[in-house]
């Protein structure tokens, strides 16, 4: 048959009413393209934050590529080479997608004051002021420079910081030399994987 | 493995009237599917014959499966197969070996006969343990590693009962064996940057998408199984061709021609 490809797939497109390189009518498959609505996905392979078994995920974002389109997270599975998990997720691992999509999820700083039961919204940047204040102000009365026998230790013994599983090594890595410079003794980033 | 065959064509039929673009395809699918299924049948009827994996010395024993094929494709077929089959019917069998055995050393997915008709042959010599000989078989883990086809369709499924998500195989386009392929990697130049690699996804078909690759613009498709578990990726595939069209509208080439031609 003396037809190649590309002769082929010219007749499929001028007029959308072409045949197939075996001579099938495309004239009914046109119409039928013409009605697609066509979502385009990206499959990402990354890693589950949330222990130290490290899980293989494959991360669903619905995006066409367009410059000002943000691209959204519609789903989240095991990914099904990785070696550890081959596929399956636990089922806080299952539930990742809301991690990142949640309508509940905070999206501003909030203060619970001493002796309150509520958390009251707090912008960022009082946020920032008030935590400055207090550190020093903690730093300056309890900072421990020498221990009982004498012996220099420089540790702040009455601040601690608790990191969360899904914070980045790169804030890590701040919340480190941040904690480390202030003596910060009870520190936990959470770091797992 | 009579089943294999059975379920397709039970597929194709299940398909066809419900299809809205892609009926007259998969009407003459379920026709060709049969035609295979008989010619599968005759090759593992053979008392004290099993397949050589040399096309050349059995072709004596498939050459008598050949005519009936023919004339399967010349009842059902579009004019331009029909006149084809009508013209190989009256040729010599030194010709019709000529062309098998052309394709057998260097397969196109736009020899039509050549490629249905072996399909059942490779399919059963897998099966009964023989290896294709005088066929190039690439190492790369794109091509099937059987025979050395190209993939065909990918398809996804559940390989740990306790996995949700699918496993990826792809189905070769020459044997129709499947074998493991990874999930986010082109099937046809190995990209595996997720930005480079597109789901295109229609509500029309539901488990089926296409995989492209932005870097070698070429695409294949994907059956998802996990979502329907009785689908038979070859006929889905081909019930999906209004995905093929839309592919091709936007610059891709499918790494290999199905046997209706899209």
């Amino acid at each position: 048959m003396d037809v190649s490809r590309r002769t082929f797939i010219k007749t499929t497109l001028i007029g959308g009413a072409g045949v197939t390189v075996f001579g099938f009518s495309l004239a009914p498959v046109y119409a039928q393209t013409q009605g697609l609505k066509i979502a385009r996905t990206t499959e990402t392979r990354s890693t589950c934050p949330y222990c130290s078994v490290s899980c293989g995920v494959i991360i669903h974002t619905l995006g066409d590529k367009a410059k000002n389109a943000i691209p959204q997270v519609v789903h989240v599975e095991g990914d099904p080479d990785h070696p550890i998990n081959r596929g399956t997720l636990c089922p806080k691992g299952a539930s990742l997608e809301q991690d990142i999509v949640n309508e509940r999820r905070l999206l501003k700083p909030q203060v619970r004051r001493p002796g309150a039961t509520e958390w009251e919204d707090i912008s960022w940047d009082k946020a920032i002021d008030e935590i400055a204040v207090w550190t020093k102000k903690t730093r300056d009365a309890t900072f421990i420079d020498k221990d009982k026998n004498g012996y220099t230790v420089n540790r702040l013994e009455t601040i601690g910081w608790i990191g969360g599983c899904t914070d980045t090594n790169e804030l890590n890595f701040l919340a480190v030399k941040t904690m480390r410079s202030l003596g910060v003794c009870y520190f936990e980033t959470q770091a797992r994987v | 493995m009579s089943n294999w065959w059975a379920k397709q064509i039970q597929r194709a039929d299940q398909l066809a009237p419900k299809a809205n673009g892609s009926k007259e395809l998969l009407k003459f699918y379920a026709q060709l599917l049969r035609a295979q299924k008989d010619i599968y049948e005759y090759l593992c009827s053979r008392e004290g014959w099993l397949p050589s994996g040399d096309l050349e010395s059995d072709w004596p024993v498939l050459s008598e499966a050949f005519p009936g094929f023919l004339k399967v494709v010349e009842k059902y077929g579009p004019a331009t197969l029909a006149a084809e089959a009508h013209g190989l019917s009256a040729t010599s069998d030194e010709v019709a070996a000529e062309r098998l055995v052309t394709y057998w050393r260097s397969a196109s997915d736009i020899q039509f006969f050549e490629k249905a008709f072996l399909q059942p042959y490779l399919k059963w010599l897998a099966e009964s343990g023989g290896r294709p000989i005088g066929r190039e078989i690439s190492a790369s883990e794109r091509y099937c590693p059987f025979c050395g086809g190209n993939p065909q369709v990918s398809f996804l499924q559940n390989k740990e009962t306790t996995a949700e998500s699918g496993n990826r195989d792809l189905i070769c386009a020459s044997c129709l064996l499947s074998w493991e392929f990874r999930r986010v990697v082109c099937a046809n130049c190995g990209e595996e940057r997720p930005v480079k690699l597109g789901y295109f996804y229609s509500p029309e078909f539901d488990h089926v998408r296409i995989e492209a690759c932005d870097t070698c613009k070429h695409y294949i498709k994907g059956v998802d199984l996990t979502r329907v578990g009785f689908a038979a990726p070859i006929d889905d595939e081909i019930d999906a061709a209004p995905l093929d069209l839309w592919a091709r509208e936007h610059g891709y080439t499918k790494i290999e021609l199905n046997l209706v031609g899209v």
